[in-house]
């Protein structure tokens, strides 16, 4: 399943509006580890359909998103809930670690 | 019988199955595989790719491809893609996948992935190459995306105007630095060696030494990597005089060399102590119908055009392994006379001499008998199937695993007896 993209408005929308418990991967085109970690996350997603949020920004068309929440590279998953910031995870992951702090954020 | 009673005897026999074994599976999409991918589409093969991340691999995150013969200046992406398309044009699959368990016992190898599906497969080529090697010091798994990273090219912007160290010395180390100079405001690398010695090629070292935003710290190395929500600083330690000393960075960038991705063929493949693939002029690896291609295997350079090199020459080594076998089974294992078998070479006078007095004593015998002549200068599979090691050799073929060996002096006489009493 493809992941929703989001812009500085979406974002604003589904992650502090909705507010429902969801994930945004901070990503890039050319970055060889999110090409591992995206498609990961895109089959993950297929487990989550209206339960949880996956969502993608790409940093080099949304840099002031990236620049707000001050990260230092890619890929990173950062977790809401409620439009709360719950953590983040970084760099080459495995799916079980991901599942995992999804698991955390469901459960509050 | 019924037809659905028919269909599942069938399908319990594996036929449905049968129809769907590749020639040549590969086991990575970079270079090495790509090649091996055209090489294999190219001789009609089944054959597919298996990559779990990016086609065309760690090439694929080089900027800048000054090297690879015909192409003056190119990007990784840009040549990787050239090769994808190419392999694709020649019916080679290449499927987004990884693998979880893997057999290699049998003529049939068997590849289960991730994604659950398996493939069956008559020869594998495991291409899968290397990845950075961790320091495996406080703090790097830690921050790794806070501030530990990898990969300049995805990482580097983040650092505009900050202080960067980064550790090593080789092409990547010294490259990569380079790069980071765009965007951070000060560079320090840190190097294992004596002042002035690093181990990158000398135009790249020649450029570093004149970048005046870059800075070295010689003879040292990176004990802890320090910070709280990110990266604040490093401990690095002069391993001449012992001194620790902390520096203060916002981000820390690691090339110290590549390790080769084979924990998941332990005990399957024979490797060398860092895990490399040991192989031979024909990429052979330690168990046959299994051949190495690329940075995954011992060897002296690993460059894009090392690595097409390999695949090419693994591909066409498995395609006459894969004729070599269906040859054997046409003749030996479904033929309707017993077998008899002769090992020879054109260099070994004594086991042309053989073959002659061989073809004669067959005739004697009423051509009762098959006579299959195997030169060992071209092929091994059968010999080793067989535990051959001698030229010349003479095995008699009573079934599929029973055989009767000549292999001294009198063999042939030894023979010639032997056939009386059983034909």
């Amino acid at each position: 399943m493809k992941l929703k993209s989001l812009n500085a408005i979406t974002f604003e929308e589904e992650i502090y509006d909705n507010g429902q418990p969801c994930l945004v991967v901070f990503s890039r085109k050319n970055c060889h580890v999110c090409a591992e970690v995206v498609p990961m996350l895109e089959e993950a997603a297929e487990n989550y359909i209206d339960s949880f949020g996956f969502f993608y920004v790409d940093v080099e068309d949304e840099s002031d998103l990236f620049k707000r929440f001050s990260l230092r590279g890619v890929p990173q998953i950062l977790f809401f809930n409620n439009g709360e910031y719950q953590g983040k995870l970084g760099g080459l992951l495995e799916e079980e670690r991901v599942v995992e702090k999804i698991e955390e954020v469901r459960m509050g | 019988m019924k037809k659905n009673v028919w269909l599942k005897k069938l399908k319990k026999s594996g036929w449905d199955k049968m129809s769907n074994i590749y020639d040549i599976v590969i086991i990575g999409g970079g270079p090495a595989g790509l090649s091996a991918g055209i090489y294999g589409g190219r001789a009609k093969l089944k054959t597919a790719i298996l990559e779990k991340g990016t086609v065309g691999g760690m090439a694929a995150t080089t900027r800048e491809m000054v090297n690879y013969p015909g192409f003056k200046t190119s990007t990784g992406p840009e040549l990787t893609k050239a090769m994808a398309d190419h392999a694709r044009e020649f019916g080679t699959e290449i499927n987004k996948d990884e693998v979880k368990d893997i057999d290699l016992n049998g003529e049939i190898k068997v590849i289960k992935t991730k994604k659950g599906k398996e493939y069956q497969t008559r020869a594998i080529i495991i291409a899968v190459g290397s990845q950075p090697r961790l320091l495996n010091i406080p703090g790097e798994k830690e921050f790794r995306g806070d501030g530990v990273s990898y990969c300049a090219t995805c990482d580097a912007e983040c650092y505009e105007g900050l202080h960067v160290v980064v550790v090593g010395n080789g092409d990547a180390a010294i490259e990569e630095a380079m790069f980071i100079t765009k965007y951070a405001s000060k560079v320090t690398i840190i190097v294992i060696h004596d002042e002035g010695t690093l181990d990158c090629n000398k135009l790249s070292a020649e450029k570093a030494f004149k970048n005046d935003k870059i800075e070295f710290i010689w003879k040292s190395v990176v004990t802890e990597i320090k910070g709280e929500n990110a990266v604040t600083g490093v401990t690095i330690k002069n391993l001449k005089t012992g001194i620790i000393q902390e520096l203060q960075t916002d981000g820390v960038f690691i090339y110290v060399g590549m390790v080769p991705e084979t924990g998941f063929l332990k005990g399957k493949v024979e490797m060398d102590e860092r895990g490399y693939l040991s192989c031979n002029g024909l990429m052979e690896t330690s168990v046959s119908g299994v051949y190495a291609a690329g940075d995954v295997r011992t060897k002296y350079l690993r460059q894009v055009s090392t690595a097409v090199g390999d695949g090419a020459t693994a591909a066409v080594a498995a395609e006459r392994y894969i004729a070599e076998q269906e040859s054997f089974r046409n003749y030996v294992l479904n033929s309707d006379k017993p077998i008899l078998m002769a090992f020879w070479d054109p260099v070994v006078q004594e086991s042309l001499d053989l073959l002659s007095v061989l073809e004669k004593t067959v005739a004697d015998h009423g051509d009762a008998v098959n006579l299959i002549k195997i030169d060992m200068s071209r092929t091994k599979m059968i010999a080793q199937k067989y535990n051959v090691s001698k030229v010349p050799t003479v095995l008699y073929l009573q079934g599929k695993d029973e055989f009767t060996v000549f292999d001294d002096e009198n063999c042939i006489a030894k023979l010639d007896a032997f056939l009386k009493r059983n034909i």
